[in-house]
């Protein structure tokens, strides 16, 4: 088997055993109703005692044929209201920058507690919409008030 | 004739003028503290004792360079000898020519490796930490230095050496219980490998890891240990366990590239798969005041502030923004300005070719006076004679037009000229072709011997070399303000060019009427050059001294 599969198989045999809390992360199904170990689904709670608590936020999870020499691909679905998220749905996170601060040894239950800070520790050095981030810094108050909107449209069960 | 034999024994006589003497007096040199020597060249700067016996060598450069490399440098001799013999026979270093020092890669290797030594000693750690140390400080040595022996244990953990390196050759371990956080792989037999941090992984991953970092990414003096957050840099002796030897080939090419992309003083020379770097003492903010071409050992001229080709006597920052000019289409848009005027009300661009001014517009039938722009039906009785012209709008816009019109015309003067002779500068290939064939027959038909066809070569040479600065000549002069030196560099620029236009033309002459132009060339060749030095220590001069006025600030 490859390294990509070896370890993605691996990958879901300790998520399954342990996670953190209020997350979860599956492979998804393909067409013919396969597993695709290549693609996961998850979900990614707001932190408690932050604007975002309460909230779940579901994202997709894309595998490269290089992972883990190259990061995987992470977007949420649907794209979500956050300075650091490309109106595409992709995260800006260092750590899923090849050039920036990737590591093989990193893994999906890292990668989803990062964007997990990320979600109430914007990064303004790098910015990648224009609607949140100019949000953000401009108008706290505002900003709050439509993440918490946010977090009402994606109720944690 | 005299001119050339007198020349030609001084051409031969100076490489043998070198013999082994020189270079044993100057081994023994670097150890006489000649600091003094140095000091008004690089007071301001942080060079640790190698390099600054290196800008030693350089200040005397004229008499004797030959320490490094003999074979190079005969070849550099030769050619200051071949320059001065137009002029006044004595190798002077002219104006516009600066010092520098053409390495090659196992000079360059050795530069490093005696600095990591030198380090090494002082700071107590083995060579191959030094050398992390050297490159996290991008081999400033003082710096590395200070802050060594303030805080040790920051400078190591920055440079991702943390804790103190030991004496523990790196090597691979079988780990009872292990299993590979990258590829999840475990067994008694499996190949593991750590560094000091202790994140261990089995060696096909850590191997892999490299090999993207080394092929994919060309990293080399930064790559950091694969476990997550870990800052500590893999060694080269690591490395050199773990991967293949030709990866081992690129990573130490790669490493070499970094002190020299590092040091300010040094830089690659940009010719294709040149593998010399050239040291010169000229930094970024000397570049207003100078234009450092260098030539390196591959027969390359190029400019150490840039590595463009040479543009002598145009500074770096005019080049850029004429080139920035050439390139973008702002006198496409003066053109425009200048030409056309946009219909009122459909702001269509409109061409006027002839006619008079009342204007309909073919798109949206819009009548209107081309000099005010105004509705056409306003202008009540004063047919085709628009009294509102001398209105303020009026004369603003025709002011606006004129200057357009003027600032193109002022450019493509100066730019046909500097495309004409880059066009030139293109044929030099097939002139030195020409050249080539032209000397064989010339020896075929007349029995002359190779020597005395070489007048042809040395023709061909000092066009393109001629053809190369009367280009950069334009763009320098487009930036002049008028004054008195501009004349004066004009004068001198309309001398280069004719000189320059008579040569090319006698080049072309055929086969049989060459030789009976020898003589006529060879002066004509030489006028080139002696021209050529004179418009170029002219320009260098008074840059050196700021004298220049330009119209756009630098």
């Amino acid at each position: 088997m490859s390294l990509c599969m070896n370890r993605l198989t691996e990958e879901r045999k300790q998520w399954r055993r342990d996670h953190p809390f209020g997350f979860f992360a599956k492979p998804m199904r393909n067409s013919h109703n396969n597993m695709d170990l290549k693609k996961w689904e998850c979900g990614v709670p707001g932190k408690e005692k932050t604007i975002w608590e309460g909230g779940l936020f579901k994202l997709e999870v894309t595998f490269p044929d290089e992972y883990p020499t190259k990061p995987p691909k992470c977007k949420f679905t649907p794209p979500l209201f956050h300075p650091n998220v490309y109106p595409s749905g992709t995260v800006c996170l260092s750590i899923l920058n090849e050039e920036e601060g990737w590591k093989p040894a990193i893994t999906i239950k890292e990668i989803l507690l990062g964007i997990q800070s990320l979600l109430d520790e914007p990064n303004p050095e790098s910015p990648a919409q224009a609607d949140a981030f100019n949000l953000f810094k401009k108008d706290k108050v505002q900003y709050e008030k439509k993440i918490r909107g946010i977090v009402k449209e994606n109720p944690a069960p | 004739m005299t001119l050339k034999r007198a020349s030609d024994d001084i051409d031969r006589s100076e490489p043998a003028k070198k013999p082994t003497p020189d270079t044993t007096l100057h081994t023994a040199l670097p150890a006489t503290p000649l600091t003094t020597a140095s000091a008004n060249m690089d007071s301001d700067d942080e060079f640790n004792s190698s390099q600054v016996s290196d800008d030693e060598f350089m200040a005397d450069q004229d008499s004797d360079v030959s320490i490094e490399d003999d074979s190079d440098f005969d070849i550099d001799q030769d050619d200051v000898g071949f320059e001065s013999q137009d002029k006044d026979i004595k190798p002077t270093k002219q104006t516009y020519e600066v010092d520098f020092i053409v390495y090659s890669p196992d000079q360059i290797q050795g530069h490093q490796d005696k600095q990591v030594d030198e380090v090494s000693n002082i700071l107590g750690q083995p060579p191959e930490s030094t050398a992390i140390l050297l490159r996290h400080e991008r081999w400033n040595k003082e710096r590395l230095i200070d802050h060594y022996m303030e805080k040790q244990e920051e400078t190591l953990e920055s440079a991702g050496l943390g804790e103190t390196s030991t004496t523990n050759p790196p090597r691979l371990e079988h780990v009872k219980g292990f299993v590979c956080d990258i590829c999840c792989e475990d067994g008694p037999d499996l190949d593991t490998f750590a560094m000091r941090c202790g994140h261990r992984f089995c060696v096909d991953c850590y191997k892999q890891y490299l090999y993207t970092k080394i092929k994919d990414e060309g990293e080399a003096a930064r790559i950091r240990c694969p476990g997550d957050g870990c800052n500590r840099i893999v060694d080269h002796k690591s490395l050199d366990l773990l991967v293949s030897s030709d990866l081992q080939a690129r990573y130490h090419e790669l490493l070499m590239r970094t002190y020299v992309d590092d040091k300010e003083n040094l830089r690659w020379c940009p010719a294709p798969n040149c593998v010399y770097a050239i040291q010169c003492g000229v930094r970024d903010k000397d570049l207003i005041r100078t234009v450092p071409t260098v030539r390196c050992d591959c027969s390359h001229f190029f400019c150490f502030g840039c590595s463009l080709n040479d543009h002598q006597p145009a500074p770096c920052a005019l080049v850029r923004k004429w080139l920035k000019k050439c390139e973008d289409d702002s006198e496409t848009a003066n053109w425009i300005s200048a030409n056309t005027k946009e219909c009122p009300k459909c702001h269509s661009t409109i061409e006027k070719n002839g006619g008079c001014n009342h204007m309909t517009c073919r798109k949206c039938r819009n009548e209107f006076c081309w000099m005010c722009m105004g509705v056409w039906s306003e202008h009540g009785t004063s047919w085709y004679n628009c009294n509102r012209f001398e209105e303020k709008s009026g004369h603003d816009a025709r002011d606006a037009q004129a200057r357009s019109r003027q600032s193109l015309e002022r450019y493509l003067h100066y730019y046909n000229r500097f495309a004409n002779h880059e066009q030139s500068a293109k044929l030099d290939k097939d002139i030195y072709l020409k050249t080539e064939k032209k000397m064989t027959q010339l020896q075929n038909t007349t029995g002359m011997s190779w020597i005395e066809v070489q007048f042809l070569d040395a023709a061909s040479q000092a066009l393109q070399q001629c053809r190369q600065t009367l280009k950069w000549t334009y763009a320098f002069a487009y930036y002049l303000a008028r004054n008195n030196l501009t004349e004066i560099f004009e004068e001198n620029q309309k001398d280069l060019e004719m000189a320059v236009e008579n040569l090319s033309e006698m080049f072309e002459k055929p086969i049989d009427l060459l030789q009976g132009l020898k003589v006529e060339m060879m002066d004509k060749t030489s006028y080139c050059n002696k021209r050529r030095v004179i418009l170029l220590n002219d320009t260098a001069d008074n840059l050196q001294k700021g004298n220049w006025e330009f119209n756009v600030t630098l």
